[in-house]
């Protein structure tokens, strides 16, 4: 109980408008000699209600990051808080507790193949204890991301761009005000990547929820707030949309401004 | 009517052959346990099938007759001794022996097993004697057992052979099995027959005559203290004889089925194959949940990043194995009962499928699958939701 106490002396005060407050973090796998260090003094404010796109090379430690931040991972330096809770020193069980208020969108949609796509979003209703009304809700969400007539479809029978729309509506259903996603698109065409990420876009502006999303899509830049630029490990830019377009011009294997379909 | 979406049960019935499959693996383990099982117990029950038609509450043999496979007779006046005592009604006696029968088909000579009675005394609880008592009483007739080997050839009445080399003729049948002292067969004779067969059969042989007998019954007065009267007859009579209850913990019946249990392997054996179906049900069962739990990994981590507990996952799992156990029994034990009567018929032997044993291999189906399921949900504990990202 001391030790936390002494840690959040060193760190800036907990703020109300804050959906995530980094603070030097740094996070080693492995230990002893082993240990190699992939995040180097983090620090990193996102506001409520914003979207921000967390882009950078292979390896530069993105997922880890976005990990972290969902408390899938216990960590002991540093100042990690997320919706006003700190994050560090938490135990194991408290960190569950925590990601039932965060809602996860992964490059693979994840979905039980044996329920239906009303029943995979209703797994997430479950776990607020809502049963009289979990069948309504998850309606209402698949609805909202256009799939009222795939609603008792089996995933075998949906498009992959459905698929992860109702990976998508699992993820917003509880009206989590964090979400986190990690390259939701990368399985998708074109298409249907746009399609997703618009939804993402729509809902996340109705319900004034936190995005954060890894992203190496250059076309869906554009619905981003916000975007950070990590590399080796450490944050290398943040700067909005066009500002970062503006730093990647001349860089012919980058991005350009001719990319965006807005 | 809002419930929890039953995970479990539609994680298993979703690949419907894959869900056949696993059924038959658990119903095949659970056939494996009943068949072995099954054995044991009929080489065991079928040893006591004479025993149990014995329709008295006391049994006097000779004290050497440690099993019915000891050709041991007593001295025939111990019976009435016996008879003497108060609460004593009856004393009747059996006459038992082994004898060459000729197949009349093949001519080919099987031994067989002679039970002779006074066919106008009630020795035995065999209702097919009440049909045939008439003619049991005339020379050189017999009853053969249903049950008996088909080595013996037709056993139909009017069947006319040879028995001990002499003239027989079938003259019925009666139904009760073999046991390890039947030989081939059973066949029910009267006394008087039985002393034509027995009395003189050449120098080799043990002369048989109604001085000694096999197995005495005694037939109590209705209410009387069974317990007691054996204690007596225990007391006053020679040493030669040994006088037992035929029911109850101490009773004939039991010690004949404790001397096959302690002085055979039948348990060993039996025992060592049917944990053998139980492990084999195991490693089946297991295979199933974690080839479950690893083509749903991805969707099990992200229930753990959705913040769904570690017990949850548990549950599902165990669930699996419940609903497999118990689905799984139903056409093991279905398939077994068929095969037992099969296996009945081939042998002779006595299967019986009591509650009690179906009740019990219904738990060692479930604690096998309780077993798997307790193995498998360790692939779903260290199943890492940072991983799936
Ligand atoms: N479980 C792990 N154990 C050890 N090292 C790991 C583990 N996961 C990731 N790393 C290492 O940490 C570094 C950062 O990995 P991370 O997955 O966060 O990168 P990324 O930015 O998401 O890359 P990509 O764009 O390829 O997904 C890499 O060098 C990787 O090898
Ligand atoms: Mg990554």
């Amino acid at each position: 109980m001391f030790k936390p106490q002494q840690t959040s002396q060193q760190f800036a005060p907990a703020r109300e408008d804050l959906a995530v407050h980094i603070q030097h973090l740094n996070y080693f796998f492995g230990a002893g000699d082993l240990s190699k260090q992939v995040l180097f003094d983090i620090s990193l404010e996102l506001p409520k209600g914003q979207i921000v796109i967390l882009t950078g090379p292979s390896g530069s430690g993105k997922t880890t990051l976005l990990t972290l931040a969902g408390a899938l991972r216990s960590l002991k330096d540093g100042s990690l808080r997320v919706l006003g809770k700190e994050l560090v020193g938490l135990s194991d069980r408290a960190l569950v507790g925590v990601r039932r208020n965060i809602g996860f969108i992964f490059q693979a949609h994840n979905l039980f193949e044996s329920l239906t796509a009303s029943q995979n979003v209703e797994m997430a209703v479950e776990l607020t204890g809502n049963f009289s009304s979990k069948r309504d809700q998850a309606g209402a969400m698949l609805s909202a991301l256009g799939l009222a007539d795939r609603v008792d479809y089996k995933p075998q029978s949906l498009s992959g761009g459905q698929k992860q729309r109702v990976a998508i509506a699992r993820a917003l259903v509880n009206h989590p005000k964090l979400i986190l996603a990690d390259e939701p698109t990368a399985a998708l065409d074109k298409k249907s990547g746009r399609d997703v990420v618009n939804y993402l876009h729509a809902l996340s502006r109705e319900e004034g929820c936190t995005v954060l999303m890894v992203t190496h899509d250059n076309r869906i830049l554009d619905v981003a707030d916000r975007i950070i630029n990590l590399v080796d490990g450490r944050l290398e830019s943040d700067s909005s949309p066009n500002a970062f377009i503006q730093s990647k011009q001349g860089d012919p294997t980058d991005v350009s401004a001719d990319m965006f379909i807005m | 009517m809002a419930k929890r979406i039953p995970l479990a049960w539609l994680n298993l019935i979703h690949d419907r052959r894959r869900f056949a499959t696993s059924l038959a693996g658990v119903g095949f383990a659970v056939l494996l346990m009943f068949m072995f099982n099954g054995f044991m117990n009929a080489l065991y029950d079928s040893q006591l099938q004479l025993l149990n038609r014995f329709n008295g509450e006391v049994i006097i043999v000779n004290r050497l007759r440690t099993n019915m496979f000891v050709p041991r007779a007593f001295a025939r006046r111990r019976l009435y001794q016996a008879r003497a005592f108060d609460g004593v009604q009856n004393a009747y006696a059996v006459y038992i022996s082994e004898v060459n029968w000729k197949n009349p088909d093949t001519r080919k000579s099987r031994v067989v097993r002679v039970i002779a009675i006074n066919p106008d005394e009630p020795v035995l609880n065999i209702p097919e004697l009440d049909t045939h008592r008439q003619a049991l009483r005339l020379p050189e007739t017999a009853l053969m057992d249903t049950q008996s080997r088909a080595e013996v050839g037709p056993i139909e009445a009017g069947v006319i052979t040879e028995l001990a080399d002499r003239h027989i003729r079938l003259v019925g049948t009666f139904t009760m099995g073999t046991d390890f002292a039947s030989g081939n067969g059973n066949l029910l004779m009267s006394d008087q027959n039985f002393l034509r067969y027995f009395a003189d059969r050449g120098p080799e042989e043990v002369e048989r005559s109604f001085a000694t007998v096999d197995v005495g019954v005694l037939k109590l007065e209705p209410g009387a203290n069974v317990e007691r009267i054996v204690k007596t007859l225990q007391e006053n009579l020679p040493n030669d004889v040994l006088v037992l209850a035929r029911d109850g913990e101490n009773g004939f019946v039991i010690r004949e089925r404790k001397y096959w249990q302690e002085n055979t392997n039948i348990g060993f054996v039996f025992s060592l194959l049917t944990s053998m179906g139980f492990f084999v049900g195991i490693i089946l069962v297991y295979q199933i949940l974690y080839t479950d739990v690893a083509d749903h990994w991805a969707e099990y981590a992200t229930l753990k990043a959705m913040g769904y507990k570690n017990i949850y996952l548990l549950g599902v799992v165990m669930q699996e194995a419940v609903i497999l156990s118990v689905l799984g029994f139903i056409p093991g034990v279905l398939v077994s009962q068929l095969l037992y009567q099969a296996a009945g018929n081939a042998t002779g032997l006595f299967f019986q499928m009591t509650a009690a044993r179906v009740i019990n291999l219904l738990l060692a189906t479930f604690v096998m699958c309780l077993v798997s399921g307790a193995i498998a949900v360790r692939k779903v504990q260290t199943t890492d939701p940072a991983d799936v990202f």
